[in-house]
């Protein structure tokens, strides 16, 4: 049976909307393989001191869930997601803490993930009362995102294929990974990150029957401490990444033999865009441009996914592993 | 004509670069053939014909006319394998079956030595002259 992480990032909502989570995720009719909450506080309490969570803790001992209360970084939640996605598990179900998911959440979306082929990740509506966005019909297109509300923020009455999620859903652990250039209010995080899985190949879903209650607290949050010029700067970075959707943007952030290597498979990959050192190899624009345009070029590190994938194969399979 | 490229890239810490072969010496003196070596400015000369920080087309160019080379695991022998053209590769830390090809002979001495993580920079890594071949090991593949 495939497990399940449950990932729950949380600042300045101690005592307000994240109990209420908490015991959301406990009383899930198909429970979680582990339960890991990243405190983002500033000034970040021993909970185990407080009587609420000690009783939410004891449950989760009582039902054998496993659970991890984890510091932080203090970077934003881009960066905490990440860590979860690298946990080992081979989904990751992440939830914020002012969004009260209904108890089948998990259970549906596990089901439509694991019952059809190829997701990348599954979503139910995220709903904020007062409903605003029923009698909409948006696409979950890319393409749409500034001019039709998300699918998640009305009531989905059947399973449909999109583009992107956001908020709270359940992905594939360890294939795409998150933009870790966006600034800490990681805005469109989520977009990129499940519009990332979508182009390595795997579906998208927006899925019924998973209602979750996102209360929206005023108080608190991860994006707590938010600039415009951060919103600004992450927004720049998604659109540069929209904008070259239709391509394969190689990042060659390596060595001389390395550019050589990849060389070799260049021909069989499909509207190569080039970024690299040594143009006399393969002709190419700089590394310090591909970093002003994608902020985190990480995940094209060759050396870092060989390493993430325990790779025992050759250099050029590792290659065609990333962009093939 | 044999060509010769014996270092690969110097560390930015300044250590020997554990990929570098110890017994170039006694390896060259074996060799009954003109030998060339390839490299750049600051390596040490091995044989009267060093030709330094050569392009990457001279490069080709030479590997096309060279009957083989022998080389340490660096740029060198994906250039020479995507010429298409045989040599031999002296292996100690890193692995070959990563990052070699297998038109080459590699003469990796013992497993054992690979390093445990394959995918760091080589600056914490120990050059250790036990973990390549001798150079008669390397002479009768000639």
């Amino acid at each position: 049976m495939p497990k399940v992480l449950c990932s729950v990032a949380t600042r300045g909502r101690y005592f307000t909307t994240l109990p209420l989570v908490l015991s959301a995720i406990i009383n899930q009719s198909k429970p979680v393989d582990k339960l890991v909450i990243f405190d983002d506080n500033d000034e970040p309490k021993d909970m185990r001191q407080e009587l609420i969570y000690q009783h939410f803790f004891q449950i989760l001992d009582f039902k054998k869930i496993a659970w991890e209360w984890v510091f932080a970084e203090k970077k934003g939640q881009h960066h905490i997601h990440q860590k979860a996605n690298e946990m080992g598990f081979d989904w990751v179900w992440r939830v914020d803490d002012d969004a009260i998911p209904e108890p089948d959440v998990l259970k549906n979306l596990f089901s439509y993930a694991t019952a059809i082929d190829s997701i990348g990740a599954v979503g139910g509506s995220i709903l904020t009362p007062p409903l605003q966005f029923e009698g909409y019909f948006p696409t979950g297109k890319i393409e749409n995102i500034d001019t039709e509300p998300n699918i998640q923020w009305s009531n989905i009455s059947k399973i449909k294929e999109v583009d992107h999620l956001h908020c709270s859903f359940l992905y594939r652990a360890g294939v795409q990974d998150y933009n870790l250039g966006l600034s800490r209010v990681a805005h469109r995080e989520e977009t990129l990150f499940t519009y990332g899985l979508k182009q390595k190949g795997y579906r998208i879903l927006a899925a019924p029957h998973a209602v979750t209650w996102h209360l929206k607290n005023p108080e608190g949050g991860i994006r707590s401490e938010s600039k415009k010029e951060m919103y600004a700067h992450d927004d720049q970075i998604y659109r540069n990444i929209i904008n070259y959707r239709d391509k394969t943007i190689i990042i060659l952030n390596c060595g001389l033999g390395d550019h050589i290597v990849f060389n070799k498979l260049l021909p069989d990959i499909p509207n190569p865009v080039i970024f690299g050192c040594y143009p006399e190899i393969i002709p190419c624009r700089s590394i310090a441009e591909a970093k002003a345009l994608f902020g985190d070029i990480e995940h094209w590190n060759i050396y870092k996914k060989m390493d993430q994938w325990k790779w025992t194969d050759s250099l050029e399979n590792a290659y065609r592993k990333l962009y093939l | 004509m044999i060509i010769i490229h014996p270092y690969a890239k110097k560390l930015i810490n300044g250590k020997r670069n554990p990929k570098n072969y110890p017994f170039w010496k006694e390896l060259i003196s074996l060799i009954n053939e003109p030998i060339v070596q390839i490299g750049i400015e600051g390596e040490k000369q091995l044989v009267d014909d060093f030709r330094k920080n050569l392009p990457i087309n001279e490069l080709r160019l030479l590997i096309k006319e060279c009957n083989t080379w022998i080389g340490v695991d660096s740029f060198f022998q994906h250039l020479a394998w995507s010429e298409n053209k045989a040599g031999i590769v002296l292996w100690s830390v890193s692995d070959p079956l990563i990052y070699g090809h297998t038109i080459n002979n590699n003469l990796l001495k013992d497993r054992v030595y690979l390093a445990k993580n394959q995918f760091l920079w080589w600056e914490n890594t120990e050059h250790n002259s036990d973990a390549f071949v001798k150079p008669e090991e390397v002479v009768k593949l000639l």
